[in-house]
């Protein structure tokens, strides 16, 4: 199968790897995984409590280029968004974004519910009530 | 011999009819391979050598599918993933289903340590090794639970029996990527 040009340069220059301190009450983590193919995706966020915005945004995942790039794109664009506008991120968007196929949808999903489930962790640290499962 | 074929146009329906028995899950397999001894005998194409041709197309026909049916009930995960199917379920789909979180934790780990030993750092085999103790002893958990799923199943038939089997065989098929890896990687 061939990979867009967009899912190749994220693969081979992926951005934001790596890893923020989980403790931090600022920071909010995400782990996702598809049993079916193995894939598990660690994102986390950095917010900023003077305002509210995402200062920074790291992943980390084990998969497949697509998967790598879904979680790549997706903390570029978590950065400089507010935790509300974050989470107004669809997994379409990822998708029209790199041109994913269709057996390769689920990458976005799952990246989808990483930046949900990093802001849920963050929610929660932050005292507020749960986000609903999105999927 | 003739007696035997005599009525018998149509093949078996389903891998159980073939062995004369209804779809189960918990199989007794010494008396599935002592059936699989006789029928393999009893249709054996060598016996048929002056049969008809229609005869000996059964005979063959037979064997074959004896042979695949036999392939795959003598595996619980191929048998239980077989029944699945029949049933209208898709084993791979885990929509509904998502890995518990620690397990992820667990996942991620082994991957950050595999990654490390491939870039060269031998202390990583510690906790590979671990990593995969608790993953077979998971293991072993899951098919403690798959025999009881099998047996449940076969007392009372429900649909919703089926789901939890899938879910279960999806987690084993994830764990037994994961020990396979970790394996791959400490020999």
């Amino acid at each position: 199968m061939a990979y867009s040009n967009k899912v190749l340069d994220h693969y081979n220059h992926p951005r934001n790897v790596g890893s923020l301190d989980k403790n931090d009450a600022q920071v909010g983590t995400g782990m996702v995984g598809a049993p079916e193919c193995g894939d598990v995706m660690k994102l986390q966020i950095k917010v900023n409590p003077e305002t509210g915005i995402i200062d920074d945004a790291k992943f980390k995942t084990f998969g497949c280029g697509s998967a790598i790039a879904s979680s790549s794109l997706a903390t570029e664009w978590l950065k400089g968004k507010t935790v509300d506008e974050a989470l107004a991120i669809k997994n379409t968007d990822i998708v029209n974004e790199l041109a994913l196929p269709p057996v390769k949808i689920h990458c976005s999903v799952l990246a989808e519910d990483a930046i949900k489930a990093a802001i849920n962790d963050y929610k929660v640290k932050q005292g507020a009530a749960p986000l609903l499962q999105a999927h | 011999m003739r007696d035997l074929l005599y009525g018998m146009s149509s093949l078996p329906s389903d891998y159980f009819a073939v062995f004369g028995i209804p779809v189960t899950l918990a199989l007794d397999l010494p008396e599935i391979q002592r059936r699989f001894y006789v029928l393999s005998k009893q249709y054996h194409p060598d016996r048929f050598g002056r049969a008809s041709a229609a005869e000996q197309q059964y005979a063959l026909d037979f064997t074959s599918l004896l042979n695949d049916a036999w392939r795959v009930l003598r595996d619980p995960q191929a048998r239980a993933e077989y029944v699945l199917k029949n049933n209208g379920l898709e084993a791979g789909d885990s929509r509904g289903n998502p890995p518990p979180a620690e397990l992820l934790e667990e996942v991620f780990e082994l991957n950050m340590a595999l990654e490390e030993l491939r870039q060269g750092e031998a202390e990583a085999r510690g906790p590979i090794g671990e990593a995969l103790n608790r993953f077979l002893a998971l293991r072993e958990a899951i098919d403690t639970e798959r025999e009881e799923l099998f047996l449940r199943y076969d007392a009372h038939r429900q649909a919703e029996t089926l789901q939890q089997l899938r879910a279960l065989l999806n987690r084993r098929r994830y764990i037994e990527n994961l020990v396979r890896d970790a394996q791959q990687a400490l020999s």
